[in-house]
């Protein structure tokens, strides 16, 4: 019984989508540290992608109305944690591909020694159109905190790529 | 507020200096919206402002049950001589050389406190701090990118950089000035290295990063006088010298000594730019207490 319920939780919280980057649910990116359902409630925690991401107070809360419409009158909390640091490689392999088809490059292995500098070098950020990895990052500034900015010579064409965030050795 | 809440916790001035620091040059870099030399910087400044003022927000929730007040009222709701911010924060932009000047002290100062405290013994905080530090890498690599094409840049481009280092050293010092605070912060872990070892460390580091560049002068002699365009003969006027108080040279090491210049911030006393910054920044709230988006 309770078991169906945390299903039918975790299918409600596949449908929430990232309002800043509609091809993806809050699932693709990694984002939901933990589902805890007992018979008085249904606990819900998030990590959140960049402190400053605007879409954030609205992901909280799609995430709280879509729990409670499964909640069968439960109390729903919905809390941001920061344990563990959200970082780049929690995004699935489907939220991956997600990315690309909507032309966001997701997160690659930067190599050694690159920097955000925006020089052509090989083993730049693959390019979502053409595929082309001889790609240049114009900026780490984008339309929001989590995207960077790249062009890609190959097909001439600017694109978006999903800022790589990740864990440090500490 | 309660008449003294520092008083009942040290933490809570520990977040607020950090907190206010990132809120206030937050706002500064904000200016650059619309106003940048070309676009790209306008969107770099406008997004390091909101990661700062993201950060800030962050920090002051964490500070939400030490202080008793809710986040928009630490950052609003304050009087200005309430505000813990180092006084280099306050400082209008001036120039695109001092801007970018300030930014890499200020970012290179906060990579290294940041640094500390992901060893915070008060878990919270270090949670926040490692979280923070992920996205405050881009800005030390944005200012690292500025600091190189800069000072190897055309001699104007270079003087200007070094102007704005001169104008700045002095008071970014004093993002280092210990709250009153820091002897039990210490003692508990919560800040788990003291301000004048994170201060000996940061000015360490921009003296070597200086000294790569043949910049290091600039911590004992007027920018003027060593940035000149040479004469025909080759000449470069000798100018007076300036030592920037605390800083000196030990050991082929640039090092801090006694105390520092622009002290103040972390005790409420900020300068007449603050006063206007405050009206700017806490108008709206002031206005309309209350007021929900």
């Amino acid at each position: 019984m309770v078991r169906t319920l945390e299903d039918r939780v975790r299918r409600a919280l596949g449908e929430v989508v990232d309002p800043e980057i509609p091809a993806c649910t809050i699932e693709d990116l990694g984002m939901i540290h933990r589902v805890a359902v007992s018979e008085a409630e249904v606990e819900v925690d998030l990590l959140p992608t960049f402190v400053g991401c605007p879409a954030k107070d609205v992901i909280g809360e799609d995430t709280e109305a879509a729990v409670r419409a499964v909640a069968g009158g439960r109390d729903v909390r919905v809390r941001f944690v920061l344990d563990p640091a959200w970082t780049t490689d929690r995004i699935t392999e489907r939220g991956r591909s997600r990315l690309r088809e909507y032309g966001i490059a997701p997160h690659w292995e930067r190599p050694s020694g690159a920097t955000v500098v925006p020089l052509l070098r090989p083993g730049g950020v693959p390019c979502p159109y053409c595929g082309s990895t001889e790609t240049v990052m114009e900026s780490a500034w984008g339309p929001s905190p989590c995207r960077a900015r790249h062009y890609c010579p190959s097909c001439r064409n600017p694109f978006e790529g999903f800022k790589s965030k990740e864990p440090t050795g500490a | 507020m309660a008449a003294d809440p520092m008083a009942a916790d040290p933490r809570l001035a520990l977040l607020l200096a950090i907190a206010d620091d990132e809120l206030v040059i937050g706002h500064r870099h904000s200016e650059w919206t619309g106003w940048a030399p070309h676009l790209e910087e306008d969107l770099a400044f406008s997004s390091i402002a909101q990661d700062e003022m993201a950060h800030a927000r962050l920090l002051y929730q964490l500070a939400e049950p030490v202080a008793g007040a809710d986040a928009d009222a630490l950052a609003l709701g304050r009087d200005s001589q309430e505000y813990r911010h180092a006084v280099i924060c306050e400082r209008p932009n001036r120039d695109w050389g001092y801007t970018l000047a300030r930014q890499y002290l200020y970012d290179t100062a906060d990579d290294v406190r940041l640094a500390a405290l992901e060893r915070s013994s008060w878990k919270e905080l270090a949670d926040a701090v490692r979280t923070i530090r992920l996205e405050e890498r881009y800005h030390l690599e944005h200012a690292r990118r500025w600091f190189d094409r800069l000072a190897g840049g055309p001699v104007e481009a270079r003087q200007r950089f070094v102007e704005g280092i001169e104008a700045a050293v002095g008071e970014a010092m004093a993002l280092f000035e210990a709250v009153p605070e820091e002897p039990a912060l210490l003692e508990s872990g919560v800040l788990p290295t003291s301000n004048e070892d994170l201060l000996g460390e940061w000015l360490a580091r921009v003296g070597e990063e200086l000294e790569a560049a043949s910049l290091d002068y600039v911590l004992t002699e007027h920018a003027a006088s060593r940035e000149m365009v040479p004469t025909s003969s080759g000449e470069i006027e000798a100018g007076p010298t300036l030592s920037v108080p605390g800083i000196e040279r030990r050991d082929g090491r640039w090092v801090h000594r006694g105390a520092f210049a622009g002290a103040g911030g972390r005790q409420g006393k900020h300068t007449e730019d603050f006063a206007q910054l405050w009206e700017e920044m806490t108008g709206l709230y002031r206005t309309m207490p209350g007021a929900t988006w």
